[in-house]
């Protein structure tokens, strides 16, 4: 009686076993994940856009652009029928490197692409880069000193660098401008509706997100004139309207 | 004598300790009778060896960039952890813009800087550390520097269960020493707690005088802290080249205006004002008395006080009384190869 028993325990076990294996197979077949990347690029018109290199603005400023960063917040695709996948939470994009993100994501159709620049209000306004692990790009380390440390708050996004403003050709650019944007009203959206992504398994499809950097200076009266409109730090006037046109100039392809 | 013997001590006790763990206990903090009680954030808890930790730390050079400086720098304790100068001096001798603060009773302060800006003492420590004006554009060269340090990482375990020492460890750390900076055994204190003889007939008066709607010295600088951590315009200039409150707010109304100070220690922690601009508490009250410069954002209870020279030296003699100088020859506070 006890070895027919554990017989059948034996019989019950291996077929478990085996009835498991093919759901298990089946499972990974559907669960194979599409692989996405999306690179981040910045650009001049129709042309990549070199970092410290000299370009004319509209007004007629020669400028360079040292140093540009921003937080890329809660990257997120949008399925067709609303739902969302979160990609990243938080990215730290410096546009000196030359960046592309890679993401497993379940195959599907997405409709969307959204995110923030700059932090949400729920991990700034009790911000503590400290409690991050070295690693993470809200941590001390990590955020590269995009965090004020004489008042609470990340620094959303910097852009930097030196323009002329005595229109002499083959002078040095000695006039330096600065916009740090950060703080209550500075954290904006960017969500694009009208994309098409069928992202298939085992298949890579790739998008780019463009910064156009003519299209943050821009022109007229609209525009920043960097002889006039050198420095923003924080929820500034002029910090909240380069935080409108930095966001409106995104393009995805 | 004693030092030695405390040496051999905390020698004995870290040698003892490296062997087996460090083992951590809570660590009571003497609060003067009349002040509030402390109100310690969660997880930084006074403990002995987070005290240890961060009294180690705040006089660390290799906290700074170019391992020169130390929070202990910028803040003596002869001089109740200010510096003596006009204003701070920051990395490569670089002159900076304000006078560096007291860090006394750093306990009670419900926030940080001269606009209020940092609300926690555990961020303000990034303040300096973080800066390159100040100790080092970026801290983490400096925390990669203290890990070498393996009794450094042996307290940071066992003070806050981290594996290295980090900027949590660091900023954490340096905070829980701050909040021992407790000051409350002056004069004054002495007087306030029946002991009648302490004061001589000029600071009475002049301790009248202070707390009198005559001065109204005691509106801004009142309570046992002496602040009520307010942040105004008194009037020091017209025009400001540092704007204070209006950096963080953006608003016009805001400029020239900075938190108010404590005055306990004032007579050690010259020279005055946000900037340093005034030397002595002699020129301090000659500004007071006349009411101030002219300004819009300028608080109204800055108005000429209309005193006479007698009350003029009769509040100096006051404020001097402030000093406690228990709290600047105090041990505890020093660097543990100082004590």
């Amino acid at each position: 009686m006890y070895k027919f028993a554990q017989v059948i325990s034996i019989f019950i076990i291996a077929l478990s076993i085996t009835s498991c294996d093919p759901e298990k197979e089946a499972t990974d077949v559907v669960m194979s994940p599409a692989k996405m990347t999306v690179a981040i690029n910045t650009k001049w018109g129709a042309d990549n856009f070199e970092m410290e290199e000299v370009y004319y603005d509209s007004y007629g400023n020669r400028f360079r652009l040292d140093n540009f960063m921003t937080y890329v917040s809660m990257l997120t695709l949008i399925r067709e029928d609303g739902t969302e996948v979160l990609l990243k939470d938080f990215h730290l994009q410096d546009f000196k490197n030359e960046t592309t993100l890679t993401f497993e994501v379940t195959p599907g159709v997405y409709t969307g692409i959204k995110f923030g620049l700059g932090v949400p209000d729920a991990y700034n306004m009790h911000m503590d880069p400290a409690q991050y692990p070295n690693s993470h790009p809200l941590s001390v380390g990590g955020s590269q000193g995009m965090f004020w440390t004489w008042n609470t708050g990340y620094i959303f996004s910097k852009f930097e660098g030196k323009a002329d403003t005595t229109g002499i050709e083959g002078t040095t650019l000695l006039h330096n401008y600065s916009f740090h944007t950060g703080d209550l009203g500075s954290y904006v959206e960017f969500i694009s509706l009208s994309e098409n992504f069928n992202l298939q398994a085992n298949t890579t499809t790739g998008i780019t997100l463009n910064f156009h950097v003519d299209d943050i200076i821009g022109s007229g009266s609209e525009g920043i004139d960097l002889s006039q409109e050198f420095f923003a730090a924080g929820a500034t006037p002029l910090g909240l309207k380069f935080v409108d046109r930095f966001v409106n100039s995104i393009t995805v392809d | 004598m004693k030092v030695a013997v405390f040496t051999f001590c905390v020698l004995a006790f870290l040698s003892c300790n490296q062997k087996s763990d460090l083992q951590d206990e809570p660590l009571k903090i003497r609060v003067p009778i009349d002040f509030p009680p402390i109100e310690f954030p969660e997880g930084n808890e006074p403990t002995k060896l987070r005290v240890l930790l961060g009294r180690k730390l705040f006089y660390d050079n290799r906290l700074s960039a170019e391992q020169n400086m130390s929070c202990g720098t910028c803040h003596v304790l002869s001089a109740a952890f200010t510096d003596g100068k006009k204003t701070n001096v920051g990395m490569g001798d670089m002159q900076l813009n304000r006078n560096s603060p007291t860090l006394a009773n750093m306990a009670w302060s419900p926030y940080f800087m001269s606009e209020g800006g940092v609300p926690t003492l555990e961020l303000q420590g990034l303040a300096p550390l973080h800066n390159s004006h100040e100790m080092g554009k970026d801290m983490m060269p400096a925390i990669a520097l203290l890990n070498e340090d393996e009794e450094l990482r042996k307290l940071s375990k066992a003070a806050y269960n981290r594996d290295s020492v980090d900027p949590f460890v660091v900023t954490r750390a340096l905070a829980a020493f701050e909040r021992t900076l407790v000051s409350g055994d002056s004069r004054y204190d002495r007087f306030q707690l029946g002991m009648k003889d302490q004061l001589s007939e000029q600071e009475t008066a002049g301790m009248s005088l202070f707390f009198s709607d005559k001065t109204n010295c005691s509106s801004c600088h009142g309570g046992e802290l002496f602040t009520d951590f307010g942040i105004y315009n008194i009037g020091l200039y017209e025009q400001y080249n540092d704007v204070g409150l209006e950096r963080k707010t953006h608003n016009q109304e805001d400029i020239g205006k900075f938190k108010t100070p404590t005055l306990r220690n004032i007579d050690l922690t010259g020279p005055y004002m946000h900037d340093g601009s005034m030397n002595t508490l002699h020129e301090v009250i000659e500004f007071y008395n006349t009411g101030g410069k002219a300004h819009a954002n300028k608080d109204s209870r800055i108005r000429p006080l209309n005193l006479s020279e007698e009350e003029k030296a009769q509040l100096n003699a006051f404020l001097k009384i402030l000093t406690d100088f228990n709290f600047v020859q105090n041990p505890q506070f020093l660097p543990l190869e100082e004590q």
